[in-house]
């Protein structure tokens, strides 16, 4: 075997279950190889195949499923054909899996020196001792401060990147030579998504293994991989070059997933003139009272938004930040603290209940799940319905024929107004959702986080859906994402929140091509563009920012930003900052910034 | 390649009908159940005797396993004097075959009744204490812990003991100690349907907390208490015999499995098992039909 012969080579590779009468497939001959030093994304649908792919490659399948045929070939064997006894030896030492979700893939009972301990005593001969040596090794390695102390924390003791970071500790614990990491950053903030991605791709130079990257992300694609497998149905439809994927994709699901980012460039929706602003909130506030506790979460600090009749503005922030509840507290499902929401120079926190349900009509949300969002037991034409019979009455035939239009405008057929939402997909339902919330013609809409359950097909047709009903309808969006891709294409202004602050405000323009906040530099430069041409691993970004998210229970006393912050002075530390205005429509809250101490820092 | 860049791409809104897969425990469940069901409609009137009335045949054992063959083809061919008492008589010359399979219309009226009262109430208390909580539903939950905190069996004793032996009595009895098992079982789904985004957006769509209580968050948390049902039903035939069984339940000559049981405890050792074995093995496969269907309907529902 020589240095370029393929790592592992698949062939023919097929997985099903059977059901009364007949046999399903979710993976039919799925054939490729992968060589030393690659890193090959495996991309496609909800529901292409990737993960029983990726489990198929270890010879393993999820009940009902079962390995069908085909050859697994690795080191110059077949997967498929070694007794039980003999592939439990190569999964975990030859081959290591990172798994989505890592919390739930940690044992809570086991303090995680002990799991990485045993994940490699399971193939090396170690004392516990030498196992508690190598654990500590390991997951210094993969960048955990402080792994002394980290080796005796349990799984729930751990944020969802530290434990994420153990998962591949245990992964790389015998030296794999070859990674299976299915969605391993689904979930995770930008930056620690970017983090992370950067120590396996370092990880698997170093040490001449290779990597399997099952992702829906393009971002991820762009960045990280140097070959991408696209999976449709069950096959491989495209094998490609990243470069060549990106530039020339064959496949019409390629084409559909990449058509939007292509489109983007220079299309943008026409800018809103600023105006006065329509939906206004001043110093709004909200904390949350900790239960035993004379202390308070301070989920929102002072934040003063505006947004211009007609205009989107995105609001991006990691998670904890804060946003989702400016989003509710502007539909005053939450209650806020103190501050204002002005709608039209109307203040909604001031109205009586009766006022505020009719003040309803004019304000609407759309929230996060699609699926959680709609009453189960209805039907598309029953939820299309209620707002309509709560806000305005009118008869039932007139009624239906609203509901049908509102499903027409979000370009959905009238025949699913008989379906359950059950069996729709994530897709389709957040346009039913998208569509209850302007059948009553609201003029502001909080989107909360509308996209981000969604696989990237139906994302990008749902962001395209949103951008045209703005222009249409002339409505005001409040868009609330961590997708700053979405953001760029769909928002006219963006402000970044950062513990429950506006840390900096201005055009997406200004924001995305020159970010001045230190907190706005970091998150964009841990934002993966789905774009092979700048690869974050070709260019390192220094703008990094340690540690993570300080709790908002223990807010620090000056710059909220002061531990994590790469230019921290002294005085930082100290001074609580302001969110000051730098001319040109936009605000940062930055003493040093504002000072022109950091200009190109 | 080409010709794999000709396929469409499958509809988004494409509809994947869920896989049915036989569940045997499902299927026995609805056998036993339905079977106490029909018997309960028509039991009284399909036996060979009447089940209120003696006969001059006193303490008859059974046919043994040999003899069923013969009485059969004889009580078919119209040749035996009398029809055959398939599971013998009592001390007092009922046919006990005729009581057990009467028996369904007494013991499952009374807990389908019971079920049926504590299940509006329960459900009703348990909406209300889930969806408005202030410190008269917490009241209502402390209370309803005191009466949980008591055995079923000895509050509904009491409660019959006090009220008068009357099959009235015994349902008001036994919905009574049910009730905060629905009070707890939909409250708890009630505080979870509440969470859900649903409720939120009834809320910002300009809906009254009543309606949302009541159109929303009700249907949606009704499931866990119409599953207790079917074993609150089995248990409440055990409930009903048992009461018979210690004399605070139905009269004489009702027909009734724990009255039968009870009665043919005196007999048992002179060595006359048949009086209450075969009550007995009908109060149990009934209950284990219940609880049988309940657990499956659970699981079914868990998985959706």
């Amino acid at each position: 075997m020589n240095a370029t012969d393929p790592i592992l080579s698949v062939r023919d590779l097929r997985v099903g279950y059977e059901v009364p009468g007949a046999l399903v497939t979710p993976v039919q001959s799925v054939s490729f190889d992968i060589s030393p030093h690659e890193v090959v994304g495996l991309v496609g649908d909800a529901g292409s195949g990737k993960s029983t792919t990726a489990l198929a490659l270890m010879g393993l399948a999820r009940a009902p499923g079962k390995i069908l045929g085909g050859k697994v070939m690795f080191g110059g064997q077949n997967l498929l054909d070694l007794p039980d006894a003999e592939i439990r030896k190569i999964r975990g030492r030859d081959i290591g899996i990172i798994v989505q979700n890592p919390r739930s893939a940690l044992n809570p009972m086991l303090r995680v020196g002990r799991q990485i301990g045993y994940a490699y005593q399971a193939h090396n001969k170690a004392t516990d001792a030498q196992a508690r040596a190598h654990a500590i090794d390991m997951l210094r390695l993969v960048g955990i401060n402080d792994p002394e102390r980290r080796v005796e924390a349990l799984a729930q003791e751990l944020s969802g990147g530290m434990a994420q970071r153990a998962l591949i500790a245990m992964a790389l614990s015998s030296n794999p030579r070859l990674l299976i990491a299915d969605e391993p950053t689904s979930g995770l903030d930008v930056t620690i998504q970017a983090q992370f991605l950067d120590e396996m791709w370092a990880t698997v130079q170093k040490t001449g293994s290779a990597m399997l990257l099952v992702t829906q992300e393009l971002g991820v694609i762009a960045n990280y991989c140097d070959r991408v497998l696209v999976l449709h149905q069950g096959r491989i439809v495209e094998d490609a070059l990243v470069a060549q994927f990106f530039t020339a994709p064959q496949h019409a699901y390629s084409r559909e997933v990449l058509r939007f980012f292509q489109e983007r460039s220079g299309d943008y929706p026409g800018q809103v003139s600023g105006g006065a602003g329509f939906v206004q909130t001043r110093a709004l506030t909200k904390h949350f009272p900790l239960r035993g506790s004379a202390k308070v979460v301070q989920a929102v600090d002072n934040v003063t938004l505006t947004i211009a009749k007609g205009e989107a503005l995105g609001l991006v922030g990691e998670s904890g930040s804060g946003k989702t509840t400016v989003g509710r507290c502007l539909v005053r499902l939450v209650e806020p603290t103190s501050g204002q929401v002005l709608l039209d120079g109307v203040d909604v926190t001031a109205l009586s209940a009766a006022d505020l349900r009719r003040a309803r009509a004019r304000i609407q949300i759309v929230f996060q799940d699609p699926f959680d969002s709609v009453n189960p037991r209805w039907t598309v034409a029953d939820i299309l319905d209620e707002p309509l019979r709560v806000q305005e009455g009118g008869s039932a035939s007139g009624r239906r024929d609203r509901a049908i239009e509102a499903l027409r405008q979000v370009d959905l057929d009238p025949a699913l107004m008989k379906a359950k939402p059950g069996e729709l997909g994530a897709g389709t339902l957040q346009r039913i959702n998208i569509a209850r919330a302007l059948i009553c013609r609201p003029e502001f809409l909080v989107l909360d986080e509308p996209t981000s359950v969604l696989a990237p097909r139906a994302r990008n047709s749902l962001i395209a859906l949103l951008a045209r009903l703005q222009v249409e309808l002339g409505i005001s969006y409040l868009f609330i994402s961590h997708d700053l891709t979405t953001v760029r294409y769909l928002c006219q202004r963006v402000a970044v929140m950062y513990l429950g602050q506006i840390v900096e405000e201005g055009t997406v323009e200004q924001v995305f091509t020159q970010p001045q906040h230190p907190y706005s530099r970091a998150l964009l430069s841990a934002h993966l563009m789905p774009d092979p041409s700048h690869r974050r691993v070709d260019h390192p970004v220094p703008a990094a920012l340690e540690g993570e998210i300080p709790s908002p229970i223990d807010v620090p006393k000056g710059c909220y930003l002061a531990s994590r912050c790469p230019n921290v002075t002294d005085a930082c530390r100290a001074n609580p900052q302001v969110l000051t205005d730098i001319g040109d429509g936009r605000a940062v809250r930055c003493e040093r910034v504002v000072r022109g101490e950091l200009t190109d820092g | 390649m080409s010709e794999l860049t000709q396929d469409q791409l499958p509809d988004e809104h494409a509809y994947v009908p869920p896989v049915a897969r036989r569940d045997w425990l499902l299927l026995t469940g609805i056998v036993i159940v339905a079977t106490v069901c029909i018997l309960a409609v028509i039991g009284p009137y399909i036996g060979p005797y009447d089940p209120t009335l003696t006969t001059i045949r006193i303490a008859i054992p059974p046919p043994s396993l040999t003899e069923i063959p013969g009485q059969l083809t004889g009580w078919i061919a119209g040749t035996l004097d009398h029809a055959p008492h398939w599971m013998g008589t009592d001390a007092n010359g009922y046919d006990i075959f005729s009581r057990v399979i009467a028996a369904p219309r007494t013991d499952l009226m009374i807990a389908l009744s019971a079920n049926a009262i504590s299940l509006v109430i329960g459900v009703f208390l348990g909406l209300i204490a889930g969806y408005f909580r202030n410190w008269a539903t917490e009241l209502l939950m402390r209370v309803s812990d005191v009466m949980q905190s008591f055995p079923v069996f000895i509050s509904a004793m009491v409660l019959v003991a006090l009220a008068g032996r009357s099959s009235t009595n015994i349902v008001i009895a036994l919905a009574f100690v049910y009730v905060p098992i629905y009070v707890r079982l939909t409250r708890a789904e009630v505080l979870a349907q509440t969470a859900r985004g649903y409720v939120e957006a009834a809320r910002a769509m300009g809906n009254r907390e009543l309606s949302i209580a009541l159109r929303h968050v009700l249907p949606n948390s009704l499931t866990p208490a119409l599953i207790q049902s079917s074993v609150t039903v089995g248990f409440a035939i055990l409930l009903t015999a048992g009461l018979s069984f210690v004399g605070a339940g139905v009269r004489p000559p009702t027909p009734e499995w724990g009255l039968m049981i009870s009665t043919g405890a005196n007999q048992i050792v002179l060595g006359e098992w048949w009086p209450s074995v075969f009550p007995g093995l009908a109060i149990s496969i009934t209950v284990f039909g219940f609880a049988v269907l309940g657990n499956a309907l659970e699981r079914r529902y868990e998985r959706n």
